[in-house]
C-alpha cells in the first residue's frame, strides 16, 4: 500500500506538473497573441466599480445569459455546480502527491457546510447538462453550433461530475477513502448512490479499489479539460468573464472613428487578421457559440449568408491560422480576410443591416459590429469593392449632400409653405430641427415633416431649421464603410452646427438622431439631441399640445433600430401612442423593443438591391398582419419606406405611419 | 472650308440613333461632315446619311484587320482617316464604345480630347460639359489644329438637311496590335434596348399585377419607339427582370419622354428618372407622389389608358 501510495504521488505529481504547464504554455499564446496584433485598442478601462457590478450581475448573477430562459437555467446550473466542485478537486489533486492533506481537518464546520452544498449544485450539473443535451439531440434548434467540440464538453464535465459522486460516495464508506475524517452526512446526492448500490456492503479492498479508480477517471478528465479548453471553443470559460468586464458600459456607441488623414497609416478599416486589436480578439476568445445571435439576426433569417456566430467563429478561426504569423512579426504573409475563397465573402459583410440585434443579446457582449463595420471600411477604402448600387449613391452623397442626388439648394424647399424659419431668419431658436435627408427630400417622409412642422405651430415652438446650410448627416455612407466620405460630410454639418450653437437638436429620424447625439460628439460637436417621438411626449406632458379622448383603433409599434437597439428609446414612442389612444398601449408584435425585428433598411441597406435570400421587411410585415392591429406606428421614414412596401408586397391593407402623422390627424380633427 | 469628321457608330448593322444627332451638330456648325465608316456597309447607309448632311462617307479599310474585334485599330484608322481627309474636328457619339475609339484615335493624333460634352463651337473651337450633377457647366478651349470629341447621346436633336453624299472607299495601313481583341460580345439578358440610352421610357409598376401584363407596355413602345422599364415594386414582385429596373438601385435614366404608368413615384424610383425632360404618369390615384413631379398626369387605370393611347398611335401610323 505504501509503494502505491508513493508511486501514486510520483504520477500525480508528474501530471498535474505535465498538464498545468501545457495549460499555461497555452494560455499564454493566447495572451501574446492579444498584445500581438496591431489594431489600436481601448485604453485602460474606466469605472472600475461600475464594472464589477456588471460583474456580479452578469457572471455570478448570470443574468445576461437568462434573457434565454430555459438554456439559460441550464447554464446557471451548469456554471454555479461547476464552481462548486473546483475546491473538491483540488483538494484531491493536492492529497493526490500528499496523501495527508485535508482542508476537512482544518475547519471542519465550514468544510462540511461546503461539501454538503457542492454535491447537491454537482448534481444539479447533470440536470443542466440533460436539458443541454436534449436540445442537442432532440431540438437542434438551427442556430446551434452541433459539432464534436460541444458534445466532447459535455461527455468531459459529466464524466467529472458523475466520478465526482462516485468518490465522495466511496468517501462516506471507506476509512481509506475518507482517510480518517468523518464524511457520513455530508453528502446529500452522493449517499443516496451509496444506499442505492449497497456500497457499505462492499469488502474493504474492493471500496479501495473503487475509490482510486473513481479518482483517476476524475482527475485525467479534469486535466484533459484543462489542456483542451484553450484550443477549443470552450475558451469561453476563461474570456467570458473578462470580455465582459470589459463591455462597453453604454448601451449607445459610434462608429470606430479612422485617422483619415493619418500619412503614416499604410491601411484603413479591418483587412487582414492581424489588424484586429486586443479587445476584437478577446471578443473572439469568448465566444462559446451559443447562437442567439443568430437567432436574431434579420440577414440569417430571411436565409442571406450572413451569421454573426459563424463570423467570429471564422475570424477566430482565421486568427489561430495565422497566429505563427503574428507572433513571429511577419505579417506580409497574412491573407486577407476576404477574398478569394475566403470564409467571410463581400456577401457576408454587406448583408448586415447594423441592426444589432446580436450585440444587444450576446451574453458575453461581443461587439459584431466592431468587426462588419471595419470590413466594409477596408472594401471601400482600401478595395475599392462595395455593391456597384453604392456607387451613385456614394457620388449623390458627396456631390449633393443626400443618397438620391436632388439638388443640394432645394433641401428646404419641402418647409416653404409650413411657416418653418431657417435659422438665417430665426436665429435664436429654442429648437434647432436638424431634419435629415429623407425627411427633406423623400415626398413620403416629407409628409411626417409637414405633420411636425405643424405641430410645432400648435405648441408654439420656437424652432428654426438650417434650409440649405444643412448636409447629409452621414450615417448611409459611415456605414457604407465609406469612412473619407462620412467624414467630410460630418464636418461639413460641425462646422454649422457650432456656428449657430443650438440649445437643443429635434430630428425626426432615429439615423440622424443617433449620428447627431453618438457619432458627431467625437468631431467636435456636441449638443443636446431629442428624437421628436421624445420631444412630442413633452410637448403632450407639458399641455402644449392637447389629446382628446376618441379611440385610433388597435396600433402596433415597430421599432426602429437606431431609436430601440441604439439608444435605448423603448418607452417614450409607446407612452405617446397609449397618450393619443384612450390609455390603449399599443399591441405587442412577437419580436419587439430590444429583441424587435429590422425593417431591412439600416447600415445603408436602403439603398443596395436585396438579392440574396427573402425580403426583411416582407418577413417583418406578415408579423404585423399577425398582430390584426388596424395601423402600425413607427418613428423613423426608412421603416416607413420599408414596412409600406412590405405590406404591399403582402396585399395587406394595414396603414403605417409616423407618430407625428397620427399626432397631426387627431389634433386637426380637435382643432 | 473646314471639314467637320464623325465617327459613324454602328451595332448590328445599323447606325446607332445618336450619331445622327452629331452628325446635325457636325452640319450646323457649317462645315463639310465627313462620315468615317469602319463596318463596310457604305451603300447600305448613305441615303440615311445623305439626309441629314453628310457630304462624304469614308469607308475605311485595312488589311488583314476585322475593326469590330479591335478598338485599337479603329482608333488608329480614324486618326488615319482624320489626317488624310484634313479634318479639323473629329466627333462621336460618348457611348462605351465611342469613348474607348475616340480616346485611342486622339491618342495617335496626339491631339486633345473631351468626352461627354454636351454642346461645341467649332469656330471658337470650345466644347461645353457638364460638373456636379448639371450645376456647373464647363467651357474647354481646344487648342491645336485638330481635336476630338464625344458628345452625351441625345444632346443634339438629329435634323434633316439633305445633301447629295460621296462615297470614297479608303485603305489605310495601321498596325495588326493583338493587345486588345474582342473575342466575343454578350447581349444582355433581355432582349429589349438598353433603359440608359433611351429617348422614350415606358415603366410599370406593382399595379402590373403580372409579368404577362408587361405586354401592353411593349406595344405601346413599338409605336413610340420606346423601352420599356419598371420600378421596383415591380421588379420585387418578380414581374420584369432586374436589368429593366429603374431607380436608386437600378438604371439612371434620362430620357426626353419618361411615362410611368401605376408608379407611385418613390423616392428610390424618382432618383432614377428625376432628369427625364418631360414626365407623363398614369395613376388611379390621384393623391400618388408621381403627380407632383410629373409634367402631365393622367387619373386613370393604365389597362384603358395605355391601350388607348396604343391605338391612337396605330391611327395615326
Amino acid at each position: 500500500m505504501t509503494l502505491y501510495l508513493a508511486l501514486k504521488s510520483a504520477i500525480m505529481a508528474i501530471l498535474l506538473a505535465g498538464a498545468f504547464y501545457l495549460f499555461k504554455t497555452k494560455v499564454q499564446r493566447l495572451f501574446l497573441i492579444m498584445q500581438s496584433v496591431d489594431g489600436p485598442g481601448p485604453g485602460e478601462p474606466d469605472r472600475i466599480k461600475e464594472r464589477m457590478g456588471v460583474l456580479f450581475r452578469d457572471v455570478l448573477g448570470q443574468s445576461n445569459v437568462r434573457r434565454k430562459k430555459m438554456a439559460g437555467w441550464a447554464h446557471t446550473l451548469i456554471f454555479f455546480g461547476f464552481l462548486a466542485v473546483q475546491p473538491h478537486s483540488l483538494e484531491l489533486m493536492i492529497r493526490g502527491v500528499i496523501p495527508g492533506f485535508s482542508v476537512g481537518h482544518l475547519l471542519p464546520g465550514l468544510y462540511n457546510f461546503y461539501l454538503f452544498t457542492a454535491d447537491i449544485l454537482g448534481f444539479l450539473v447533470l440536470a443542466g447538462f440533460a436539458y443541454a443535451a436534449h436540445r442537442r439531440f432532440v431540438t437542434k434548434p438551427a442556430y446551434l453550433t452541433m459539432g464534436r467540440d460541444a458534445n466532447l464538453i459535455i461527455l468531459f464535465t459529466s464524466v467529472i461530475i458523475i466520478t465526482f459522486h462516485l468518490i465522495n460516495a466511496c468517501q462516506v464508506v471507506s476509512p481509506y477513502a475518507a482517510q480518517g475524517y468523518d464524511y457520513s452526512g455530508v453528502f446529500p446526492v452522493s449517499g443516496i448512490i451509496v444506499s442505492i448500490f449497497g456500497m457499505a456492503h462492499l469488502s474493504a479492498d474492493t471500496q479501495v479499489f473503487l475509490f482510486e479508480t473513481f479518482y483517476f477517471i476524475h482527475m485525467l478528465t479534469i486535466l484533459g479539460f484543462l489542456i483542451y479548453i484553450p484550443g477549443s471553443k470552450h475558451l469561453h470559460l476563461l474570456a467570458a468573464a473578462p470580455n465582459v468586464f470589459l463591455k462597453p458600459l453604454e448601451r449607445e456607441k459610434a462608429v470606430q472613428k479612422t485617422d483619415i488623414e493619418d500619412e503614416d497609416a499604410e491601411s484603413f478599416g479591418l483587412g487582414k487578421i492581424n489588424e484586429l486589436n486586443w479587445y476584437n480578439v478577446l471578443n473572439l476568445y469568448a465566444c462559446t457559440e451559443c447562437g442567439r445571435c443568430q437567432e436574431q439576426c434579420p440577414a440569417d433569417h430571411t436565409g442571406k449568408p450572413l451569421s454573426p456566430k459563424a463570423i467570429v467563429h471564422d475570424l477566430k478561426t482565421d486568427l489561430f491560422k495565422w497566429s505563427d504569423n503574428i507572433l513571429k512579426g511577419n505579417k506580409e504573409e497574412i491573407d486577407p480576410i476576404v477574398g478569394e475563397g475566403t470564409e467571410i465573402t463581400p456577401d457576408i459583410i454587406w448583408s448586415c443591416t447594423t441592426c444589432r440585434a446580436c450585440e444587444d443579446i450576446c451574453p458575453v457582449n461581443i461587439q459584431h459590429l466592431d468587426f462588419i463595420l471595419e470590413a466594409r471600411k477596408y472594401q471601400v477604402l482600401m478595395e475599392a469593392e462595395f455593391p456597384v448600387e453604392m456607387q451613385d449613391t456614394f457620388t449623390n452623397l458627396e456631390n449633393q449632400g443626400n443618397p438620391w442626388g436632388f439638388s443640394a439648394d432645394t433641401r428646404g424647399n419641402w418647409a416653404k409653405e409650413t411657416g418653418i424659419p431657417t435659422m438665417a431668419e430665426n436665429p435664436h431658436p429654442d429648437i434647432l430641427w436638424f431634419v435629415g435627408s429623407a425627411s427633406s427630400f423623400d415626398d413620403r417622409a416629407v409628409k411626417i415633416s409637414r405633420a411636425l412642422a405643424e405641430l410645432l405651430k400648435i405648441a408654439g415652438v420656437n424652432v428654426a431649421i438650417l434650409g440649405e446650410q444643412e448636409w447629409g448627416v452621414g450615417d448611409t455612407a459611415r456605414r457604407a464603410g465609406n469612412e473619407y466620405l462620412a467624414q467630410m460630410m460630418i464636418m461639413q454639418n460641425v462646422e454649422v452646427l457650432n456656428e449657430c450653437r443650438p440649445k437643443r437638436i429635434l430630428t425626426a429620424c432615429p439615423h440622424t438622431y443617433n449620428m447627431l447625439k453618438n457619432e458627431y460628439p467625437e468631431f467636435g460637436a456636441d449638443f443636446p439631441v431629442v428624437h421628436h417621438s421624445q420631444y412630442l411626449l413633452e410637448l403632450v406632458r407639458q399641455n402644449r399640445l392637447i389629446l382628446d379622448e376618441r379611440s385610433l383603433g388597435t396600433i402596433t409599434f415597430h421599432d426602429s433600430c437606431y431609436l430601440g437597439r441604439w439608444n435605448g428609446i423603448f418607452d417614450e414612442p409607446r407612452e405617446l401612442i397609449a397618450q393619443m389612444n384612450r390609455g390603449q398601449a399599443p399591441i405587442e408584435m412577437k419580436r419587439t423593443k430590444d429583441k424587435g425585428f429590422c425593417c431591412g433598411a439600416g447600415g445603408a441597406r436602403m439603398f443596395m438591391e436585396e438579392t440574396l435570400g427573402n425580403y426583411i421587411n416582407v418577413d417583418r410585415a406578415k408579423e404585423i398582419t399577425a398582430t390584426g392591429a388596424d395601423m402600425v406606428a413607427s418613428a423613423c421614414p426608412y421603416c416607413i419606406t420599408m414596412l409600406q412596401d412590405g405590406l404591399k408586397e403582402c396585399g395587406s391593407e394595414i396603414k403605417v405611419h409616423d407618430l407625428a402623422e397620427i399626432m397631426h390627424r387627431k389634433i386637426k380633427e380637435t382643432h | 472650308m473646314s471639314k467637320t469628321g464623325v465617327f459613324i457608330e454602328t451595332t448590328d448593322q445599323e447606325i446607332k440613333q445618336s450619331v445622327f444627332g452629331v452628325i446635325s451638330a457636325a452640319a450646323a456648325g457649317g462645315g463639310e461632315v465627313t462620315g468615317f465608316l469602319l463596318d463596310g456597309r457604305a451603300d447600305k447607309y448613305k441615303d440615311q446619311l445623305a439626309a441629314c448632311g453628310v457630304t462624304e462617307l469614308v469607308a475605311l479599310e485595312a488589311k488583314d484587320i476585322d475593326f469590330s474585334k479591335s478598338p485599337q485599330a479603329t482608333g488608329e484608322a480614324l486618326a488615319k482617316g482624320a489626317t488624310d481627309f484634313g479634318i479639323s474636328a473629329l466627333l462621336g457619339v460618348s457611348s462605351p464604345t465611342g469613348n474607348d475609339v475616340l480616346a485611342r484615335a486622339a491618342m495617335a493624333l496626339k491631339a486633345p480630347l473631351a468626352l461627354d460634352c454636351m454642346d461645341v463651337d467649332f469656330t471658337a473651337n470650345t466644347v461645353k460639359k457638364s460638373h456636379f450633377s448639371g450645376k456647373a457647366v464647363a467651357t474647354l478651349e481646344m487648342t491645336g489644329a485638330l481635336f476630338v470629341c464625344g458628345i452625351r447621346p441625345n444632346s443634339f436633336e438629329a435634323v434633316e438637311s439633305p445633301v447629295t453624299i460621296k462615297i470614297t472607299p479608303h485603305t489605310v495601313e495601321v498596325e495588326n496590335s493583338d493587345a486588345i481583341i474582342v473575342t466575343e460580345v454578350q447581349a444582355a439578358d433581355s432582349s429589349r434596348k438598353d433603359l440608359t440610352e433611351a429617348t422614350v421610357i415606358i415603366s410599370g409598376g406593382r399595379p402590373m399585377a403580372s409579368s404577362d401584363n408587361f405586354k401592353i407596355l411593349d406595344e405601346c413602345a413599338r409605336k413610340l419607339d420606346a423601352v420599356v422599364g419598371a420600378s421596383r415594386a415591380a421588379v420585387d414582385a418578380g414581374y420584369a427582370p432586374h436589368s429593366m429596373q429603374v431607380g436608386q438601385t437600378g438604371k439612371i435614366v434620362s430620357p426626353k419622354l419618361y411615362i410611368g404608368c401605376g408608379l407611385s413615384g418613390s423616392v428610390q424610383h424618382f432618383a432614377g428618372m428625376k432628369t427625364s425632360k418631360v414626365i407623363v404618369a398614369i395613376n388611379t390615384d390621384k393623391d400618388a407622389p408621381i403627380f407632383t413631379k410629373s409634367d402631365y398626369g393622367i387619373i386613370g387605370d393604365l389597362f384603358e389608358v395605355v391601350p388607348a393611347l396604343t391605338k391612337e398611335l396605330e391611327k395615326q401610323g
